[in-house]
Parts: structure tokens; sequence; C-alpha cells
């Protein structure tokens, strides 16, 4: 999958200001611009921090509900770690109503472990598959911080704003997420 | 798998995957990499993260999301001044068309859709003795003029004013009814004027009781 929004921070983050400017202006292919850069890495967290079900709707969700708020984004953070704080409130929500819905916590386990299952046939290398499973075996909170940090290449201080902790927090959560998969491995 | 204690180093590892570091440190972060063997197994290790983490995300439909997408401020300022501007449109069609026709109707009748036949001589209401005044009948404007000269001509005005339009009855007035009508229209301009004629003040500082003064010491001077 193509990450077009990544190269250097600085960069990316002003080509983000253009685009809002620009759609602020009426330009919609703006949007779609910013959609192309970002939809990736939001469905990477996503799946990353555990979401198995509709991520492409959650991923809608999350663009819908920054573009209707566009003009709460002062720019302090980067455009995608905004995206990353709405789409995990979305997420954090979603769960919460599941759970209000129906307590089947230990049903919804077994249909994830199911659905790895079927991701597993599509992963052919075998390192990859323990890779994979030693990133599932984190903590929530480990998951999300690694993932953001390993695959989105964030700062700890932008991973803070994201998951709503201290950029210290998120350094040893990092640390300690890398020496989980390590032992995993060496297993 | 051991960690190297350079935690530094460490710690730059995933912006080096990301091509996010300055130039110094980059160079700095690959000169340990080459001589650090734990560091080289992590940096494989997070690139084989990356990729099963990119892998097992699904590919989202951006069109998809794009069509859901609100439209932007300046393209929603459009359309709300686009339903301005058409309901002003409808509004002006609307009014105008109601305007026509009430004047196509107005040419056909007099007032309260009474069709436009002569009047009858020493009608009571003014307005009525006003009609008989420019509507074009063989008879004499003089005795109506006489009865109440403000009311005839305030409703000598309101029918000059429809007699403005293309279906106006002033050629159909004869010599002797034209000059009762300027008549009219004299005594409408011989009201007298009621502004109050200029008045000007002069102060003599010099004269403190002036004779007329009334003890203010100022004199007036028109």
């Amino acid at each position: 999958m193509t990450d077009p929004a990544r190269g250097s921070g600085g960069s990316d983050d002003r080509q983000d200001l253009e685009l809002i400017a620009r759609w602020k202006a009426g330009d919609e292919r703006a949007a779609t611009e910013l959609v192309e850069r970002h939809a990736a890495a939001l469905a990477r967290f996503a799946v990353s921090s555990g979401e198995r079900n509709e991520v492409d709707e959650l991923v809608q969700d999350t663009f819908v509900r920054a573009f209707n708020s566009l003009d709460g984004f002062r720019g302090d953070s980067s455009f995608r770690t905004w995206l990353f704080t709405i789409e995990r409130r979305l997420l954090l929500d979603r769960r919460r109503s599941e759970k209000r819905r129906r307590d089947k916590t230990e049903i919804q386990e077994d249909d994830a472990a199911t659905e790895y299952d079927a991701l597993d046939s599509m992963v052919a290398d075998e390192t990859q598959r323990k890779l994979k499973h030693a990133v599932e075996r984190l903590s929530p909170t480990q998951r999300e911080v690694f993932s953001l940090r390993v695959a989105e290449g964030l700062s700890y201080k932008e991973i803070a704003e994201a998951v709503g902790t201290t950029e210290g927090a998120a350094r040893v959560h990092y640390h300690n997420a890398m020496r989980a998969v390590k032992e995993f491995l060496d297993e | 798998m051991n960690d190297c204690p350079n935690a530094e180093i460490r710690d730059q590892l995933p912006d080096l995957i990301h091509e996010r570091l300055e130039v110094s440190m980059r160079a700095a972060v690959l000169a340990h990499v080459a001589d650090c063997v734990d560091c080289r197994e992590e940096l494989e290790l997070l690139r084989g993260v990356r990729a099963v983490l990119v892998t097992q995300a699904p590919r989202i439909d951006i069109t998809h999301v794009v069509a859901a997408l609100p439209k932007a401020p300046a393209q929603r300022r459009r359309r709300q001044m686009d339903w301005r501007i058409a309901a002003a449109v409808t509004f002006l069609a609307v009014g105008g068309s109601s305007v026509a026709l009430l004047n196509r109707t107005t040419g056909v009748t007099v007032g309260n859709g009474v069709p436009p036949v002569a009047p009858v001589i020493g009608q009571a209401t003014p307005l009525a003795s006003s009609a008989a005044n420019a509507v074009p009948a063989n008879v004499a404007p003089a005795n109506d003029s006489q009865a109440r000269p403000a009311q005839v001509v305030a409703s000598a005005n309101e029918q000059a004013a429809a007699d403005v339009s293309p279906g106006g009855r002033f050629a159909d007035l004869n010599e002797g009814q034209l000059k009762a009508l300027l008549g009219e229209i004299d005594k409408l301009q011989a009201v007298p004027v009621t502004e109050p004629e200029p008045v000007s003040i002069r102060v003599d500082a010099k004269s403190p009781a002036a004779p007329d003064a009334g003890g203010g010491g100022a004199a007036h001077d028109r």
C-alpha cells in the first residue's frame, strides 16, 4: 500500500495545510488529495488497534468528522496526527456502544482469531506471520504506540497527542513493546 | 535478540526507516548501525513489522470516502448565494407579474373594479369629483373644482400619475378640458411657501449694553 504523504515531516505538514486552504477556498480536488494522502495510514492504525470490522467505514467516518470540523484544526499538530486522534475517538465510541449493546467479548475474540487465520493464509512468509502474532500479543496501548511509531513514523510527541498520553509515556510504551516483540520472537 | 545500550540511537531507528532524520543525525545513525549488530537486527525487525502492518490493512476506496465528505465552505457559501439569487429572481418575477396584471386590470377599470363610465356631476366624494375632472366626458370641470380645491388637487395628482401610463387619457381631452386641468395644476403650485425666512445673528462684543439686547449683550440682526 502506498503512502503518498510521508516524506520529511515538515513539508508534508505544509502540503496538508495548503490542501486544507485550497479546500476551504472551494477546491474539491484538494479533499481528494487529502484523503489519498492519509486514508491508508488511518486504515493501518485501525487494524493495528485491533479493529477488524468495517475499517473502510471507520476511515470514512474519520474523514467526514475531520472535514466537518476543519475550522477547529489550528495546525498545532500535523493533520495526520489530528486524524489519528479523531479515528481513535471514533474507535473507542464504537467499542463502547458495541459493548453496551451486547456483552460478548469472548465471542468477538473468537471471531477475531478466525479473521486472523484468514489473514494468515495471505501472509506466506513464516517470519512475517510470527511478527504479526508478536504485535497482536501487545497490550492495546502498546500496540497503538508501536504501530504509530513503526508503521507511521510518528514522533513520540505526535503519538502522545494522538493517543492522549505524555511524550515520556509514549516512549516507555514503545520500548516495552519492542522488548515484548523481541522476547516473543526469541521463544 | 539483544538491546543496544545506546538508547538515543535506538530511538532514531524508526525515523531512519521513514526518512525523517536530518542529514547529520542520519549520518550518525547509519555510522552506528554499520558497527552495531544489535541495531542492525532491530532495524530489520522494524522493517519487517512495518511491512506486516502495511500488508494487513485493507485497501480504502478513496472515491467512496470523498463522496461522503461535506462540501467545501466556499462551495456552500456559493450555493447559499445561488439560493438567495434564485429567491430574489422568483420574488421579482412574481411581483412583476402581479404589478403587470394589476396595471392591465386598472387600465380597464377604475378604482375598485368599477368600469370607467362618465361620473355623475356633483358626486359627493372628492375622489369621484377628481375623476370627473380627468375622465373625458362632456362635463364642465369648473363645477367640481370650486367645491373643495385641496382635495381636488390631491386627487388630480393621483389621476395625473395614472395618466402617465401608455393607456393615459390626456389625448381624449378637448382644449377646454385641458385648460381646466391646467388651472387646477396652477392652484396646486399656488400653495404658500411655509419655510421660515433665514435669520442671521451678529454678536457685538464691544457694546455689552446694547439698547435692544435685553441684558444679554448681544445684538440680533435680521
